[in-house]
């Protein structure tokens, strides 16, 4: 599953946010460890110098006084995080105001070997950091001591002057990043405000002014879009606007005649007037079935495929098809012995054949031959309808499938969709069409080619 | 009255040319637009209904050649184009009115009658020459207040005089305003109905111009129409 994306601005802010605190907590531990080693060892060093003076100074002052006071006086406000004992003969000899009276490291008083060197010790619950050192004649011992806090408080206040403008710098840096977040994500607003301005019919390209780079993409595949919408949009006009004009014709006619007959006082000419009038209804309903089957073609509503056999098919098509050929004397055939079987949909397959056996019949003169021939061909199917009429000239054949174009001099009324139908039914079936002169039989010659 | 009827439907031409011959009009009927600026250039038609998308040659551009050619007939173009910049362009080449299909048979007569009216400066329906008043849509003559009856012939003869008073037409011209294609004319049949005309409307009506052809005498222009 996915998660919901969350706002980009909210995002960026965590990551440049929590990225940039992750490096600097880095930096500062890193910064933490180099000082405090570094100072480790400056200040060791200074804890063995000071007991190496200490000793050297003891060995000769023991000799020039031995009853002085052992307490020196506190002079720096730092003395009383420093320490020092000078033990001679085991006895304390000389110690600064806040050393104890035993030794900083306890272990010698137990009588142990005296370890000379630094270590770290705990006296009062606090850590001392010491260094033991005793003179040539093993009778002077000096511990100089300094409380370990002192050397955190160093490397805490050299970091807390660099950690202070960081911290004060992570609202800066939100602030930033928002501002850079919110001025970057405008151009997409303006888009979203635009759009939803939009009137529904108003698919006129978006202006990409002021985009950024990464929106281009977008913006033109949204342009795409709305150019695709508009030129559908404009077919479907275009269409309804064809049809009803295409509509009129019969519609006039059938109210001619209707008026006609109202008028007509003479029995055979109103019985004419009525004849003509329901003709003139059987054409309009044909040709508003052929508009409804031309408009679910053009909205591309996918045909359910299925297997099917086409000289089947064919053969009830001419079964039906037959009669009106017959009455017109036309001789009409069916030359498809095995079964040729494509996938598409039945109803829109009988359709195609339909409409181009019925212009055959209509449009070859009586008494003409008609040919319908099916055949396995280059691993497909083919389906011939020729006939023997005058077929049509070369212009006419390639304005053939032209909405509405209708061949003059042709005596039928037809709407010129049929044809229509045919190409867009065979263009769902990735069939392809030629039109051509019949080499048998002189007239007109349809080849509809179903890949294999 | 002869009209030439442009329409390349089956089923409507047909329709059309029984509906006007219905209301009185002799009515040619042709299928394609070079046949129908042929028919309108040879021949004296009183009107024309064009449709405008017709094979061969566009009613648009047959209506454009022949008002070039000077003719200058009333034009009703009926078509299915009903968008407003189709009505000016129709206007625009020489239509002299534009109707939308499907139209009502008595309107479409209506018309016609008013187009040749008007293109003969008649304003009113019926035409009144020297006491004689003619109806055209009632297709009815009154001879000083009492109806005479003629037969269609010798009322189209009366209707195509009366709308030409004034004017001098020749018997070839009458035949041809009064005869469709295919309708077989005798040598003499206009001296005929001229004949029956004079001896039921008088003989003074119509005047003969010996060698040239017979008229009307056009009277002084009738002043505002009175008050009922």
């Amino acid at each position: 599953m996915l998660k919901a994306p969350g706002s980009l601005q909210g995002r960026l802010l965590r990551l440049v946010l929590g990225t940039l605190a992750a490096v600097w907590l880095a930096t500062a531990l890193a910064t933490w460890f180099d000082v405090r080693h570094e100072l480790d060892e400056l200040l060791d060093g200074h804890l063995a110098q000071a007991a190496a003076i200490l000793v050297v100074q003891q060995a000769r002052e023991l000799e020039d006084d031995d009853d002085r006071g052992i307490d020196t006086p506190t002079l720096h406000r730092y003395a009383p995080q420093v320490a020092f004992q000078v033990f001679h003969e085991g006895r304390l000899a000389l110690r600064s105001a806040n050393a104890p009276l035993v030794p900083l490291v306890p272990m010698v008083a137990a009588g142990e070997r005296f370890q000379s060197g630094l270590r770290t010790v705990t006296i009062d619950g606090l850590a001392w950091r010491v260094f033991a050192a005793q003179g040539a004649e093993r009778d002077v011992q000096v511990y100089v001591g300094e409380q370990a806090a002192s050397r955190a408080a160093i490397v805490w206040a050299a970091l807390r002057s660099t950690l202070w403008p960081m911290l004060a710098a992570l609202p800066l840096l939100a602030l930033a990043v928002w501002w850079a977040v919110r001025s970057g994500v405008a151009p997409l607003r303006r888009l979203g405000r635009s759009l939803a301005e939009r009137e529904a019919q108003a698919l006129h390209p978006v202006a990409a002014v002021g985009a950024p780079a990464e929106m281009t993409p977008l913006l033109e595949a949204l342009n795409a879009l709305f150019g695709r919408i508009a030129g559908l949009m404009d077919a479907e006009r275009r269409f309804t606007a064809d049809a009803a004009h295409e509509l009129r014709t019969p519609i006039a006619a059938i109210r001619a005649q209707a008026q006609v007959a109202l008028g007509e006082s003479d029995d055979a000419l109103r019985h004419h007037a009525l004849e003509a009038t329901l003709a003139g209804c059987d054409r309009a309903t044909r040709l508003v079935e052929q508009l409804l089957t031309l408009s679910r073609l053009e909205a591309g509503a996918a045909a359910p495929m299925s297997t099917v056999d086409l000289s089947d098919l064919a053969r009830r098509v001419l079964a039906d098809a037959a009669p009106e050929a017959l009455a017109r004397q036309q001789a009409i055939e069916l030359d498809a012995a095995a079964p040729c079987m494509v996938q598409g949909d039945a109803t829109l397959l009988a359709v195609l054949l339909r409409n181009l056996v019925d212009n055959a019949i209509r449009y070859a003169p009586p008494g003409a031959r008609i040919r319908v021939a099916l055949a396995r061909h280059m691993g497909g199917v083919r389906l011939v309808v020729e006939d023997s009429g005058p077929g049509l000239a070369e212009a006419e054949r390639r304005r053939l499938g032209e909405r509405f174009f209708r061949v003059v001099g042709s005596g039928q009324s037809g709407s010129g969709l049929g044809w229509s139908i045919v190409r867009r039914i065979a263009a769902v079936h990735r069939a392809t069409i030629e039109v051509d002169r019949s080499g048998t039989l002189g007239g007109l010659a349809v080849e509809v080619d179903w890949p294999a | 009255m002869r009209i030439l009827l442009a329409e390349d439907d089956p089923l409507l031409g047909d329709g059309l040319r029984a509906g006007l011959r219905q209301h009185g009009f002799g009515v040619d009927w042709v299928r394609d637009g070079r046949a129908a600026e042929r028919e309108l250039r040879g021949q004296p038609y009183a009107a024309a209904v064009l449709d405008l998308g017709l094979p061969l040659l566009d009613g648009l551009d047959v209506l454009a050649a022949v008002r070039r050619a000077g003719i200058t007939l009333p034009v009703l173009v009926l078509t299915a184009r009903d968008a407003v910049p189709d009505r000016i362009r129709g206007l625009d080449a020489g239509a002299d009115d534009y109707v939308i299909k499907p139209v009502d048979l008595n309107e479409l007569a209506a018309r016609l009658r008013a187009l040749v009216r008007r293109a003969h400066g008649q304003p009113q329906e019926t035409l009144v020459v020297q006491g004689v008043a003619l109806d055209p849509a009632a297709r009815s003559v009154r001879l000083g207040g009492t109806t005479v009856a003629l037969s269609t012939r010798e009322f189209d003869l009366l209707h195509v005089l009366m709308l030409n008073a004034g004017r001098v037409l020749s018997r070839e011209q009458l035949e041809q305003h009064l005869y469709n294609w295919g309708r077989e004319v005798d040598s003499n049949a206009v001296e005929v109905h001229i004949h029956h005309l004079r001896r039921k409307l008088g003989s003074a009506l119509i005047q003969t111009v010996r060698g040239v052809g017979y008229g009307l005498a056009r009277e002084p222009r009738p002043g505002p129409a009175a008050p009922c």
